[in-house]
């Protein structure tokens, strides 16, 4: 990159030639104008502590070889697709907890905001009781959820109170109302003489037909492809700065690999007896939710001012960025990723019973250590939803393995507490060694 | 301060306090009122200041102690909140919070949290409990208690060289303690099903028992209640005396007199309420509960360490200020991991006395580590501790479990069926917000804090 100050188009030229600082903080695809002058790219940002995701897939690739000579059962098809299954929750809790930490504050209420949402849309749809549609029941799941968001967020953003206290007392709040929800002891949605239960419990349990799944990621793939080379060719044409076409394709093939190997995984048949198979309907739910929130924090005004008042509050107010309403909306929206994932949530437990809404607490651990693990930044302004995913593979992963060799839970726990911890003093570390950041 | 600095006097106080009284609040609502007044009616208008200015101290909390108590009396069936009978089980219940609490404010003041302290004080109690074991360690019942705390504050001093030497936030990092520390209790335990108890008809293990569950004797309670405030009130006016002949200024003799009668009204009180009989009239039950001396033994040393010593002094410059404090030669680290250090080991006697309290038993359902931990913010916040760090006292954790242990017992009394169990996580939940409402207000409206 530092050799061809003379080829790089005006303007770029100083950013290029200039020290490792300024190769650190620009993205790579920015720069270079070959595959081979992004890696090189890439590779400074990593020395530099700006290392993305790198760190996290490197942990996947571990917790897989790992616990594969542990137990071989753990990349059998039957195996992987219980572990997307089982990290879906994760995923969605920790894509919540991450509208949070971009901003410096923390949600401790995502775990129990999941456990009310999962309360309410298992209540509406009993035959016995309120008898709602099942989608009626989900939208007002998700506005119950997103209101709960509202006034915490409130509470942080107005009156500036800190959000761990605020979501402290929240989870309390809620526990309690939760319960209340809940009413009896127990609230089921297994029963499959109802349309509206069966609809619920086929978020989780259900799957596209094989034949549907391929169909799904050839659209998917040829228009994500689509996409993203129009996007270049513009750019091209305009005169920005362009990745190369090199990059372009590559990206579109490694979807399109990963893609097809998660379709030939789900489409093999995994139950004992007769068939079970087929992609299950939450991995596009959770690919839907990624792409939205990627979309909103990358490419939306509202998503750069989150990472503006993230990097520095004070100067995000003095630059005219509205704070409070900003804070608010984050709220709002961890608060609605987490109603999602208590829809989901009822439909993987099917019966809900008080204690699980009490362990629905725990989950909150998981999440804020599936979106640090992921990459995102405890300090705020660092961070992408797609942390959230892959850390949530990573403790999907571990719970996983650690089950399959019949490790009890509480040495679970031990292990992903480590993990959580390992992840923060990374983070910490990683901070200290990034040039331009306090 | 700011307003007249000609007349005000360079360093010490002395003549020129008569300044600060009459002059800017701002001083006023900085200085306790105790150094400043001269007279009874001085010192009231002084603490008015205080109060205006959102310095309020202790007088929200025992306000809505009394709020709670009278609420309740009133809605609880046959009025019973306020029988002697349930106001001892509300001391033995609130204790635990108590000393959780004040373990609790000594890493609050320095502006951190710790997230752990349940987790960690149940660690504690099962490992005192399993020394002491019979047919196991046997150790005699001051050593495993000492082995508990030690073991507790070395968990709390790995947790703040976390905190302290990487600046990880102690948010995080506790809440990864209060995950790792919960697997471990099971561990320790030996899995999640297994319970350890004492035996009350071991001597040694008796004594653990009686921490919460022995009574003193209503005779001795009465000799021990004199001692304590003959003693309390010799060291009060003989400080004041002793300030007075050094020329500073000190709490008018009629200030110091109040409040040794008020000691002596409260100390009374407690003992009488304890000494009436709450057993049945074939079997009398009186006295004052151990744990209660217990308690003032802890809140005397925590307040001595933090008001009277350098230690002290240094937790509140850091709460206060860390870089100023750095820059004054505090060595922030060493303060700091000493501060979870000794918040772990006081939380570890907490749990001692929560399995006492639980009739020396001690299972995974003692007590949900989350909830404790919730709990226990709540009463130092509830109590007056600042979140935000430098304010804060042990007295603040006492009083506030009170009233976190008050309503916990509260709702309990009252037959709501179905509405019980969620109410136990909404009110202290509500509390717990509204106090941390107050305290934003409060630094708001305050003169000094920002």
């Amino acid at each position: 990159m530092t050799a061809h100050q003379g080829e790089t188009p005006a303007g770029v030229v100083d950013l290029t030639a200039a020290p490792e600082a300024a190769a650190v903080d620009v993205p790579p695809e920015l720069l270079a104008q070959s595959l081979s002058q992004y890696l090189r790219a890439s590779w400074l940002r990593v020395r530099g502590g700006n290392s993305g995701v790198l760190p996290v897939v490197l942990g996947l690739v571990v917790v897989a070889v790992g616990f594969q000579i542990a137990n071989s059962k753990f990349l059998s098809a039957q195996n992987l697709v219980n572990l997307f299954e089982q990290s879906t929750v994760y995923m969605l809790l920790a894509m919540a907890e991450i509208f949070a930490l971009l901003l410096g504050e923390i949600d401790l209420s995502v775990g129990l905001v999941m456990g009310l949402g999962s309360v309410v849309v298992a209540e509406l749809v009993q035959p016995t009781g309120a008898n709602w549609p099942w989608w009626a029941a989900i939208i007002v799941t998700l506005l119950a959820c997103a209101a709960v968001g509202a006034i915490q967020g409130t509470l942080v953003a107005r009156l500036r109170m800190p959000s761990f206290i605020v979501t402290l007392g929240g989870l309390l709040i809620l526990e309690g109302v939760s319960i209340i929800v809940l009413g009896g002891s127990l609230v089921s949605i297994g029963n499959s003489q109802y349309r509206n239960e069966v609809a619920l419990y086929d978020i989780f349990y259900g799957s596209f037909s094989p034949v549907v799944g391929w169909i799904l990621l050839a659209v998917l793939v040829g228009a994500a492809g689509t996409g993203l080379w129009l996007q270049d060719a513009r750019k091209r044409r305009r005169g920005l700065e362009t990745a190369p076409r090199s990059l372009t394709v590559m990206k579109i093939v490694i979807m399109a690999v990963a893609g097809a190997g998660l379709v030939a995984v789900c489409n093999v048949n995994r139950a004992h007896f007769g068939t079970i198979e087929g992609v299950p309907f939450i991995i596009p739910i959770v690919l839907i939710v990624l792409g939205a929130c990627t979309l909103l924090l990358q490419r939306t005004r509202f998503g750069r001012y989150v990472y503006a008042i993230g990097g520095n509050a004070e100067a995000a107010r003095r630059a005219g960025v509205r704070l409070a309403s900003i804070r608010t909306w984050c709220f709002v929206l961890a608060g609605l990723i987490s109603g999602i994932a208590g829809v989901l949530f009822a439909s993987w437990q099917v019966s809900l019973t008080t204690n699980i809404i009490k362990a629905s607490n725990s989950y909150v651990l998981l999440a804020v250590a599936a979106a640090v693990i992921g990459g995102t930044s405890l300090f705020g302004g660092r961070g992408k939803t797609i942390h959230g995913v892959l850390g949530g593979l990573v403790i999907g992963g571990i719970y996983n393995g650690l089950y399959l060799l019949g490790v009890s839970s509480q040495w679970i726990d031990v292990v992903v507490a480590g993990v959580l911890l390992a992840a923060a003093i990374i983070d910490v570390l990683s901070r200290r060694g990034a040039p331009g950041r306090a | 301060m700011t307003a007249n600095p000609g007349e005000t006097p360079s360093g010490t106080a002395g003549a020129g306090t008569a300044d600060l009284t009459l002059d800017a609040k701002v001083a006023a609502a900085e200085v306790p009122p105790a150094l400043v007044a001269q007279s009874l009616s001085q010192y009231l208008k002084a603490s008015w200041l205080r109060i205006r200015s959102g310095n309020s101290g202790v007088l929200p909390v025992i306000l809505a102690i009394v709020i709670v108590a009278v609420v309740f009396e009133i809605i609880t069936p046959e009025h019973a909140y306020l029988r002697p009978s349930n106001l001892v089980y509300i001391f033995g219940l609130s204790t635990v919070y108590m000393v959780l609490a004040m373990a609790e404010t000594l890493v609050l003041l320095l502006a951190e949290v710790d997230l752990s302290v349940g987790a960690v004080a149940l660690i504690g109690g099962t490992i005192a409990f399993k020394l002491v074991q019979q047919p196991g360690p046997n150790w005699p019942w001051w050593a495993a208690i000492l082995a508990a705390l030690a073991i507790c504050g070395a968990i709390g001093a790995a947790q703040g060289a976390l905190t302290a030497l990487l600046r990880i936030p102690s948010f995080v990092v506790t809440l990864a303690g209060f995950l790792l520390f919960s697997g471990i209790l099971i561990v320790i335990l030996g899995g999640a099903d297994s319970t350890v108890s004492l035996d009350t008809t071991v001597p040694n293990q008796n004594i653990i028992y009686d921490m919460v569950q022995g009574l003193i004797p209503p005779v001795v309670g009465w000799i021990i209640l004199a001692l304590v405030v003959v003693i309390a009130g010799v060291v009060m006016v003989w400080r004041a005396a002793s300030r007075r002949r050094r020329g500073l200024t000190a709490p008018p003799l009629s200030v110091v007199a109040i409040r040794i009668a008020l000691l002596a009204i409260v100390g009374a009180a407690v003992v009488i309420i304890c000494s009436v009989n709450r057993g049945s009239s074939l079997k009398s039950v009186t006295g004052i509960p151990w744990v209660i001396p217990i308690v003032l033994v802890v809140l005397g040393a925590w307040t001595l360490v933090l008001q009277r010593t350098r230690y002290g002094r240094y937790i509140y410059a850091i709460g206060g200020n860390p870089e100023a404090a750095r820059r004054a030669g505090v060595s922030l680290p060493a303060i700091r991991i000493w501060a979870f250090a000794l918040c772990s080991a006081t939380a570890a006697l907490g749990g001692i006395l929560l399995g006492a309290f639980f009739y020396g038993q001690y299972s995974s359902n003692t007590a949900d580590p989350g909830q404790l931990v919730l709990y226990t913010v709540a009463a130092a916040v509830i109590g007056g501790v600042s979140l935000f760090g430098g304010r804060g006292k042990a007295v603040h954790g006492v009083l506030g479990g009170l009233l976190i242990g008050g309503i916990a017992f509260g709702v309990s009394l009252l037959s709501l069926g179905s509405l019980s169990t969620p109410l136990q996580y909404i009110l202290p939940g509500g509390v717990l917000l509204v106090a941390v409402l107050i305290d934003v207000v409060s630094r708001r409206g305050s003169v000094s804090g920002v």
